[in-house]
């Protein structure tokens, strides 16, 4: 007998949100690489000024945000509520690192003057990564919501679609991150 | 047994980031390293759609649309690089 498929996890209306917002993020992306095309030598220039080493921490903050979402969800289908919750804390706590990184980031570049109307590279870098901050923030805001809900209980066995949907949205966000790494500071 | 778990796919992600961070300081603007850094955010897309979304065994329409979009978005950017 043929073997049916899974049912996809969390909310379907979530993955019609995720699929939009992918979209949005490979245009951003794919605009970017077309653009850099007639701008390599201003592109490869200014991508030096960039801060590698902050932007190799949060791609590792983020996947490891991700993680302790897996192991969360993992953990209340075996009715583990209160790890689960603390799992989804420590991813919590990632996300919001990888925030203030992110915002000592935006500091430094301000404080120097630098903005989205500096150049074509800088307005490219703000708006893919400001886009990107503010679904960071989202994010963050859906998982404290779910990990508040997770700690009373509200999630078990039988019970947990709410926690998938959150995830799904949580992954996708580090999705677009995994791509945005290596664009915008990494490939020469 | 299955060969991997989360456990060794986040340690995958981790040293596949590294090693992007690492290519970073290579002195080079070949089209090598590129394709090498585009490969490994390829394979990090794929194992967070598969491993961490748990997409593996959902119905092909949804993996096509995941899977798709990755494919799609890196290979426009390895051909706006080559093209640069």
């Amino acid at each position: 007998m043929k073997k049916q498929p899974k049912a996809i996890p969390g909310d379907l209306a979530m993955w019609f949100i995720i699929f939009a917002e992918l979209l949005v993020f490979g245009i951003f992306f794919i605009t970017y690489a077309v653009v850099r095309i007639n701008n390599v030598d201003m592109f490869n220039h200014y991508q030096l000024t960039l801060n590698r080493e902050t932007g190799a921490i949060n791609t590792i903050l983020l996947i490891t945000a991700s993680y302790f979402v897996v192991r969360s969800i993992h953990a209340v289908k075996l009715n583990k509520s209160k790890i689960s919750s603390n799992y989804l804390y420590i991813s919590i706590t990632c996300g919001l690192l990888f925030i203030l990184i992110k915002s000592i980031e935006f500091y430094d570049k301000f404080s120097i003057g630098i903005d989205l109307s500096t150049n074509t590279f800088y307005m490219f870098y703000f708006l893919l990564t400001l886009f990107h901050y503010f679904h960071v923030i989202l994010g963050l805001m859906i998982l404290v919501a779910v990990a508040v809900k997770t700690r009373k209980g509200h999630y078990n066995t039988d019970q947990y679609h709410g926690i998938e949907t959150a995830g799904a949205y949580w992954h996708m966000v580090d999705l677009a991150w995994i791509i945005m790494f290596p664009l915008i500071y990494v490939i020469r | 047994m299955k060969l991997y778990n989360i456990h060794t796919v986040w340690l995958f992600l981790v040293l596949l980031t590294l090693m992007t961070y690492g290519l970073s300081y290579m002195d080079t603007n070949g089209v090598a390293v590129m394709l090498v850094l585009m490969l490994a955010a390829f394979v990090k897309g794929v194992m967070i759609i598969r491993e961490f979304m748990e997409l593996k065994g959902v119905s092909l329409l949804w993996r096509l649309i995941m899977y798709g979009w990755l494919t799609l978005v890196c290979l426009a950017i390895v051909a706006a690089y080559l093209m640069s």
